[in-house]
């Protein structure tokens, strides 16, 4: 039998982390598996709600803090990150998580995710990817593939695709990892691992818009289609394989890590921290700041 | 002679700013009143370079208008800066004889300057060092020996600068100085105008600018953020923060853009910390979203706005006061922001104390409006005793509230307890959409209008600060003078001079420029039938705003120019004379004038 | 699904643990669906989802008073985080304007994946007294199927003429 748990830490269950809001989401939709996912990830990492910080921006899957019991902070279209990044730095101690869509990260949130990637503050952003809009309707979306007809792309889609796995990758993300509502278990593993990593943490979820998405792209094509990168031999320390793969991106669904990074580098919360150590009490005290300015 | 103004020109390599420093520095030292400003040309480097020194007594407000002293080291370059640096007839002009240009015959239009001297201020400076470069030197010399001012302290001030190459070039620049001071008693002004000495110790005044003012303030506040983006003319406030904030235990964060720039400074807020984004216009128009986001959300932020000429990319490196509209009404939906506006370096430090603690005390984002002028003009502040000034923090909640938290509670002041992540207890979810007392989502009408009430009614005891506004002059007099921001330090010292004069005249210069606060303006406006509502833009934008939220009297207009160049006091003050003239003329209408 | 057990190791109590959580994840899950289905305004899949939520609580109920009886207070070691979908039917076959019979295969495909849990989790079973429930599980769980499948028997023979989506303003997929 297993019943791991810290010593130390006070065990927290799965449900400790559901909040009494219930979502409104569309039945069927791919997000209830990651709202799971989340609460048995964050069971397994053992922070208090209220050390928990979850910000998102606008969209279906952006109201999903609001179903959890950590502090949220459901903001504007495509500026979680950068709101995150503040809370991080502003109080290092909290653990931070990030959510939205594809729209909101990779359209209007396009231009914040390789500072983000770049700063590496530690926190984690988990996208429900479902290659639509579905919050406001069905309008095309960054991910959707080339030729999709969608209620903007009457005539099918003259666009390719953003590839989120690839573009992370290349902007040097430190753990980019994938997982489907359709291996819950396999999921809430990397979304755990995710946060245990130090420094900014990428997951791209394949959440299907079971409202606006075609039938065969809902979760039951993905219990048919999806495969493990372990059982592929990939080798998650080699960022050239993982990119290699993810060009697979749109064709096939791989799920499990495909980059973690064996050396982490310092994050930047950890390395402010260190600057704030160092420079402790160096500058004039506050009643006396003006002193500098006086010419003597 | 109790006030002088300086005017210098050159190319950049010149070092006339560098001239314009020292002569600051060495003033503040030994307990001037003093101002200056400084213009460029449009070139990274290299370019036309100008400053304005004033320097006087007794306190000063402005920066002043025409020159008492006109220095070009090069007519090409001084003619560029035009109507910054007005010459009149008496005005003494120091030039460089190596222009080739006869003292009968300088390129100025349409003014006679009595007394007109052709310097070889290139040649003084080879003499003395071994190259030109020490023109600004020599330049320096020539105006404190004209005109008695400062001698020791520019000498010590030499030192301290050139220390560090070395005794040789300290002893170079000295002689470059006396060489310029020995031209100038040898040539002795026509008129002799020596300053006259201020009073008070010396050694106590500060120098400062407006943007590092505004950051010295925010770190005495006790603002632990600050998330931005460089932006003309307002970086200044960042790198302040990006170089200090550490050392306080807080943090800043230059961000990839505007949005992410005010975005970070919102989380922090959420995650309970004070912070702050500072910008120009073009920054203030991205940043428009997330403010609305803090004001629904209910989160203490402060922004500054250091206005530059607008619209769009506009005038980067000049001031005006074109952004009180965006300021105040930015942000779609029903939102009320105040705005605070500093009229000098000296109140920026009050101004922006108070901005932090309004923010904390009623959880909104507060917009410190600044302009390019105040900013970034260096100005001697006197001693300011910080121990006078209160700082707030926001109101948290209780152990007994934690028990039932609820995030937006409707009290009877409006404000709620606030929490923040790492409080156990007050688990919220913050948000942009609309929501109940828990924080819920709503849709409701009635919920709605509820927390409309509630983010408006918080705000109200704001319109009752009468220590928020400077009134001067006789309660009852007819004519009325309104000037804020960097106008406000003009309309002062219109009303001294107008006072000065006999007018009978009230002045009004408003720290907090929104909301309106009616009572106080019907009060003010009570007596006045005629006056102007003075300010550095194309609509006059308080004027509309006072149109629109109280009664003005129909005597009362707007008297605008668009930014870049701001009125000086003379023109001001005719204004006002032929309103008091046309006081005396009951059925006269006066009309405004660009 | 399961994470973390080992039921070579399992005993009574364990056993009897599992069971409840599998019950009880059948009847949160069901709760869910109905809320799920009162937001999106489909009374008939509310009704029933309800009336699976007090048959899964009757389950429920009845192996807690058993679990009492047998073992007192003895602590629980096993945690809903090791089961995931054992008997609660999937998340991913609900649908906004589903009609009875869709909820109706869906409880029975939920009670078939139940048996079949029951029927593996045997062969690994060394324990007779923890063979012995469980083998009475996965014979209850046959019953339940058959009580689904007369509840389907029951409905009128094929699809209702006009659907939820027929009459709904709400937009649906190409």
């Amino acid at each position: 039998m297993n019943t791991s748990t810290a010593a130390s830490l006070p065990t927290f269950q799965a449900k400790d982390f559901k909040s009494d809001l219930k979502p409104i989401w569309c039945p069927g939709c791919g997000d209830f598996g990651v709202l799971q996912a989340i609460y048995r990830a964050l069971a397994g990492i053992g922070r208090a709600p209220h050390d928990i910080a979850f910000v998102s921006g606008i969209g279906c899957s952006s109201r999903i803090p609001g179903y959890t019991t950590a502090y949220g902070f459901n903001s504007v279209h495509g500026r979680a990150l950068p709101i995150a990044q503040g809370i991080k730095l502003a109080n290092p101690d909290l653990l931070v998580l990030v959510a939205g869509g594809d729209g909101d990260g990779f359209s209007i949130g396009g231009g914040h995710v390789p500072h983000a990637i770049r700063r590496n503050a530690d926190i984690t952003y988990i996208v429900m990817d479902n290659q639509i809009y579905g919050l406001t309707k069905g309008q095309l979306s960054p991910t959707s593939p080339r030729g999709l007809k969608t209620v903007t792309s009457e005539y099918g889609s003259v666009e390719s695709p953003v590839n989120p796995l690839l573009y992370v990758l290349a902007y040097g993300a430190n753990f980019v990892a994938q997982g489907t509502p359709a291996d819950m278990q396999g999921l809430s593993r990397v979304i755990e691992e995710a946060i245990r990593y130090p420094g900014f943490s990428f997951v791209n979820v394949q959440s299907p818009c079971v409202t606006f998405g075609a039938e065969d792209v809902q979760v039951k094509e993905h219990r048919a289609h999806m495969k493990s990168l372990e059982s592929l031999g990939h080798n998650p320390s080699d960022r050239l394989a993982a990119m290699g793969l993810a060009q697979h991106y749109g064709t096939e669904l791989h799920t499990g890590i495909f980059y973690r990074n064996p050396e982490p580098p310092p994050t930047m919360d950890g390395l402010l921290r260190e600057r704030q150590q160092t420079m402790a009490g160096k500058g004039l005290p506050r009643e006396r700041i003006l002193d500098a300015f006086v010419q003597k | 002679m109790d006030d002088l103004v300086v005017g210098m020109a050159g190319s950049g390599g010149d070092g006339i700013v560098s001239a314009g420093e020292s002569l600051i520095a060495a003033a503040a030292y030994e307990g001037y009143s003093a101002m200056m400003t400084k213009s460029f040309g449009s070139q990274v480097r290299g370019g036309e370079s100008s400053c304005r020194v004033r320097l006087a007594t007794q306190r000063v407000y402005n920066p002043g208008g025409l020159l008492d002293v006109a220095v070009a080291l090069n007519w090409e370059d001084f003619l560029k800066f035009g109507a910054e640096l007005p010459v009149s007839g008496s005005t003494v002009v120091i030039y460089d004889s190596k222009t080739g240009v006869a003292p009968a015959d300088i390129p100025l239009q349409g003014v006679a300057p009595r007394e007109v001297f052709a310097v070889p201020i290139g040649e003084m400076a080879k003499q003395a060092t071994g190259t030109d470069k020490a023109k600004n030197t020599v330049v320096l010399g020539l105006i404190a020996g004209w005109f008695g001012i400062a001698r020791l302290s520019i000498l010590r001030g030499l030192e301290k600068k050139f220390a560090r190459k070395g005794a040789a070039l300290v002893q170079a620049n000295e002689k470059a100085f006396i060489l310029g001071e020995q031209f100038a008693k040898e040539h002795p002004l026509a008129t002799p105008r020596a300053m006259n000495a201020p009073k008070g110790t010396p050694g106590k005044k500060m120098l400062v600018d407006g943007n590092d003012m505004c950051a010295a303030a925010s770190i005495f506040a006790g603002c632990q953020f600050f998330g931005g983006y460089p932006i003309t003319p307002s970086t200044e406030i960042m790198q302040f923060f990006t170089r200090e904030v550490w050392k306080y235990g807080g943090s800043a964060l230059q961000a990839e853009d505007e949005i992410a720039g005010i975005g970070a400074a919102v989380g922090a807020s959420f995650a309970g910390k004070k912070a702050m984004t500072a910008t120009s216009g073009p920054g203030l128009s991205l940043k428009s979203e997330m403010m609305g986001l803090a004001s629904i959300a209910e989160l203490p932020l402060v922004i500054v706005d250091v206005q530059r000429g607008g619209p769009s990319t506009g005038l980067p490196t000049k001031p005006e006061q074109s952004d009180l509209f965006t300021a105040a009404f930015s942000a779609h939906g029903d939102v009320l922001r105040p705005v605070l506006a500093p009229t000098s370096v000296s109140d920026t430090f009050d101004v922006t104390v108070e901005a932090f603690n309004i923010a904390e005390r009623y959880q909104t984002p507060v917009i410190i409006l600044s302009d390019q002028e105040v900013a970034q003009r260096k100005e001697t502040v006197d001693p300011i005793d910080t121990a006078r000034f209160t700082i707030e923090e926001r109101r948290r909640p209780t152990e007994a509230e934690l028990q039932d938290y609820a995030r937006f509670r409707i009290t009877e002041d409006g404000v709620s307890p606030i929490s923040h992540p790492g409080m156990k207890g007050g688990n919220y979810q913050g948000a942009g959409i609309e929501h109940n007392e828990h924080a819920n989502p709503t849709a409701s009408g009635k919920l709605h209008a509820a927390m409309n009430d509630k983010r408006f009614r918080k705000l109200a005891p704001l319109k009752a600060r009468r220590d928020l506004f400077h009134v001067e002059g006789s309660p009852n007099a007819k004519l009325a003078l309104v000037g804020w921001g960097s106008f406000g330090g003009l309309c002062r010292e219109v009303f001294a001079r107008a006072t000065a004069d006999g007018l009978d005249v009230k002045l009004m210069v408003p720290w907090l420029v929104y909301p309106i606060a009616e009572e106080i303006y019907r009060d003010f406006f009570a007596s006045v039938r005629a006056g102007f509502v003075v300010e550095l833009s194309h609509q006059g934008q308080l004027y509309r705003l006072l149109r629109m939220f109280t009664d003005v009297p129909a005597g009362v207009t707007s008297l605008t120019r668009s930014g870049a160049n701001p009125f000086q006091p003379d023109e001001v003050l005719a204004h006002l004379r032929r309103a008091a003239v046309s006081l005396q003329q009951p059925a006269v209408s006066i009309a405004s004038e660009e | 699904m399961t994470r973390g057990i080992d039921f070579s190791q399992l005993s009574l109590c364990d056993a009897v643990d599992l069971a409840i959580l599998v019950e009880e994840e059948a009847k949160d899950r069901y709760e869910e669906l109905a809320d799920q289905m009162t937001i999106h305004h489909n009374e008939e899949a509310t009704r029933f989802f309800l009336r699976m939520v007090q048959v899964e609580l009757t389950h429920e109920r009845i192996l807690l008073s058993r679990r009492k009886a047998l073992f007192r207070d003895q602590p629980r070691k096993v945690t809903r985080e090791m089961i995931f979908d054992v008997e609660a039917p999937d998340y991913y076959a609900a649908r906004a304007t589903m009609t009875v019979r869709q909820a109706l295969d869906m409880a029975l495909v939920a009670e078939t994946k139940a048996y079949e849990f029951f029927d593996a989790a045997l062969k690994e079973i060394r324990d007779p007294e923890v063979q012995d429930f469980f083998s009475q599980l996965r014979s209850e769980e046959l019953e339940h199927q058959k009580l689904v499948e007369a509840q389907i028997a029951k409905l009128p023979p094929g699809e209702p003429v006009m659907t939820a989506e027929d009459v709904s303003d709400d937009p649906v997929a190409h």
